[in-house]
């Protein structure tokens, strides 16, 4: 498979994610084979994929979207996303997705932040979108795609598009044209809007071949939402970039579904995060050997570290290996991986891809040798390397010291030049490969009544890599009770996410703070893990 | 109000959605918002409002809706046993 290249300074990713596909001559090749919770399936041909976008393209420019005008989807994986994101990128606007479990809080800070003009949306998850509405002023349109009638701003889908021309002619990008954006959350503030440009598809190609290893013959199947980067820059862009077929499912993990269809699909290429790989593990061995998995080369894993123990299973029951690798929303693409072509390092990040510089410096600002753990940073500039975080430059520029981004996880290197996680610099939690911002569960938990004060870490979890873990301060005259805990879950569920939601609330007396009033989660954190929280000296008693 | 029109009540209070109308096909992939981790809150709403307690490994063998009405009104019989 040859390298992707750009022609005629067109930077525009839908435009080799459909068109430019079309016109190599893969036109009646499957980009997508669509399978829905049920087991329906439906092909979706590189040039149904360019029509069906370039309709939404032409919908959006006659609602007066334009480009930058950011468009977000919010919608569970179904064959409208691909659409809709490719669509808004096609017109130059900005492509957003939000996680489909995102509660009416969580909706509200994204979209308001942004400023979205247009969200496309499904009916069933219209009415969280509903409570947000008040909130957000600059919406302009809610298209839903499975209504049948327009209602004032709130359009149908079908009628849209029903009058929308399949054809465009995607205007010549230019390589720092707002492309993609992304949510993230950081352990301060509210979550932060990640912009990324065009040229960002130079990366994502670059590693969906060398790194993912596709190929033209692959099937290839991220099982990443597109509500995160893993679910646009390698369910979307990366392979489509590259011509590779990719298979869509629509259902929630179920181990015996999965193993079906990485069998039934000759599944090749597999991308997939370590919490699904450690709930496969500890199901009954028998049911993989009901599978043949003998079309299946490569297993990959994003999200959290891949702990060895899954790397030694996946070896005797699925006779695999897994390659773990690294990137963030900010870097747009890997970065850091085990890979085909460099022996695997279980337990490890693996080593930097080709085409970036990744360093490891101390917090004087030098390099650290070999074995001393320091920050992990990416010489910038790179292609994927986001732009700016949307409305909020100041984080944005303090995340970069003399040329390099800080990443905010602390690694070491070993002889070898193999990277190794060993933590956050800040308090931000990842549970099951989404960050959560601590800030924000503590911000929705005192919209609780009963609830006077609240502090959120995250402690180590065997199946999540981390779990949020909530302690909570009650009203003076409130007694705890499971009445009043099942009402603190339903409504972080329902206002943030299910992701979102504590594992474990526990009720103290007092909140540990510093005399600046800081929340003092390092003490919280040794208290819950039964641990000497150290000095304590600053503490406000 | 029958037991089935209880289920469906708490559904609607676990998701925030008073139209949701269960049946007994239901699954997970029905009901937006209804994951592993809503799924906790979920069985705990229903053991309390009825008063009863599900084993772990019937939790894990639920295949949809039918199948945990089915655990539930075993033990709510159970219960009345008692």
């Amino acid at each position: 498979m040859s390298d992707f290249q750009i022609i005629n300074n067109q930077y525009n990713i839908a435009y080799y994610c459909t068109r430019h596909q079309c016109d190599n001559g893969n036109a009646e090749k499957v980009a997508f084979r669509w399978i829905s919770h049920t087991g329906e399936r439906q092909d979706y041909t590189f040039e149904k994929l360019d029509k069906e976008s370039s309709r939404y393209a032409n919908a959006l420019l006659g609602l007066g979207i334009k480009k930058g005008d950011i468009v977000f989807t919010f919608l569970p994986k179904m064959p409208e996303q691909f659409f809709a994101f490719l669509g808004a990128l096609k017109i130059q606007a900005v492509a957003g997705t939000l996680f489909s479990n995102f509660g009416e809080e969580a909706l509200t800070d994204r979209i308001g932040d942004s400023g979205a003009k247009v969200v496309v949306t499904k009916k069933s998850l219209l009415k969280k979108l509903l409570r947000a509405l008040p909130s957000l002023e600059k919406l302009e349109y809610i298209i839903v795609v499975d209504i049948e009638d327009h209602d004032g701003k709130i359009l149908s889908a079908p009628c849209l598009l029903k009058s929308a021309s399949e054809n465009f002619g995607i205007p010549v990008t230019s390589p720092d044209t707002p492309s993609v954006l992304h949510y993230t959350s950081g352990s301060t503030g509210k979550p932060k809007g990640v912009q990324h440009v065009h040229k960002s598809i130079l990366t994502q190609s670059y590693t969906a071949l060398k790194v993912l290893n596709l190929k033209d013959d692959d099937v290839y199947w991220c099982t990443a939402d597109q509500g995160w980067v893993t679910g646009t820059s390698y369910g979307i862009i990366g392979p489509w970039s590259i011509g590779v077929t990719q298979l869509h499912y629509g259902g929630a993990y179920n181990a015996e579904t999965w193993m079906k269809l990485l069998e039934e699909e000759g599944v090749t290429k597999w991308y997939t995060a370590p919490t699904a790989l450690r709930m496969l593990m500890r199901e009954d061995a028998n049911i993989f050997r009901k599978f043949s998995l003998e079309k299946l080369v490569y297993i990959f894993s994003i999200g959290e570290p891949l702990n060895p123990e899954i790397n030694v299973w996946a070896k005797e029951v699925l006779n695999k290996d897994i390659y773990d690798t690294w990137f963030q929303t900010e870097t747009g693409s890997i970065m850091i991986s085990n890979r085909p072509g460099i022996s695997i390092r279980t337990g490890t990040m693996g080593k930097p891809i080709d085409i970036i510089h990744a360093e490891i410096i101390s917090d004087d600002g030098d390099i650290c040798p070999v074995g001393e753990t320091g920050h992990l940073c990416i010489r910038e500039p790179w292609d994927s390397m986001f732009v700016d975080y949307l409305n909020n430059s100041d984080t944005y520029k303090a995340k970069f010291k003399k040329g390099y981004y800080y990443s905010g996880d602390m690694v070491f290197r070993d002889e070898d030049g193999y990277f190794h996680f060993v933590g956050r610099n800040d308090d931000v939690i990842n549970t099951a490969g989404h960050l959560i911002s601590p800030f924000e569960v503590e911000s929705t938990l005192l919209e609780i009544h009963e609830i006077a004060e609240s502090a959120v870490i995250g402690a180590p979890d065997d199946l999540l890599f981390e779990k949020v873990v909530a302690f909570i301060r009650l009203k003076d005259g409130i007694s705890w009770s499971d009445d009043l805990e099942m009402k603190i879950r339903i409504f972080l569920s329902n206002r943030l996410s299910s992701i979102a939601t504590p594992q474990d609330i526990r009720i103290i007396e007092e909140i540990p703070k510093n005399k600046s009033g800081k929340i003092m989660r390092r003490v919280l954190k040794a208290w819950y893990k039964g641990e000497d929280p150290g000095d304590i000296s600053t503490m406000d008693i | 109000m029958n037991t089935f029109d209880e289920l469906n009540a708490i559904f609607c209070k676990v998701f925030y959605d008073n139209d949701i109308k269960i049946s007994r096909e239901n699954t997970s992939d029905d009901i937006d918002g209804w994951d592993s981790l809503s799924h906790l809150n979920l069985v705990v709403a229903v053991e309390k409002h009825f008063g009863i307690k599900f084993r772990d490994d019937e939790i894990a063998k639920w295949k949809n809706v039918g199948e945990m009405y089915d655990s539930l009104v075993l033990l709510i019989q159970k219960k009345q046993q008692k």
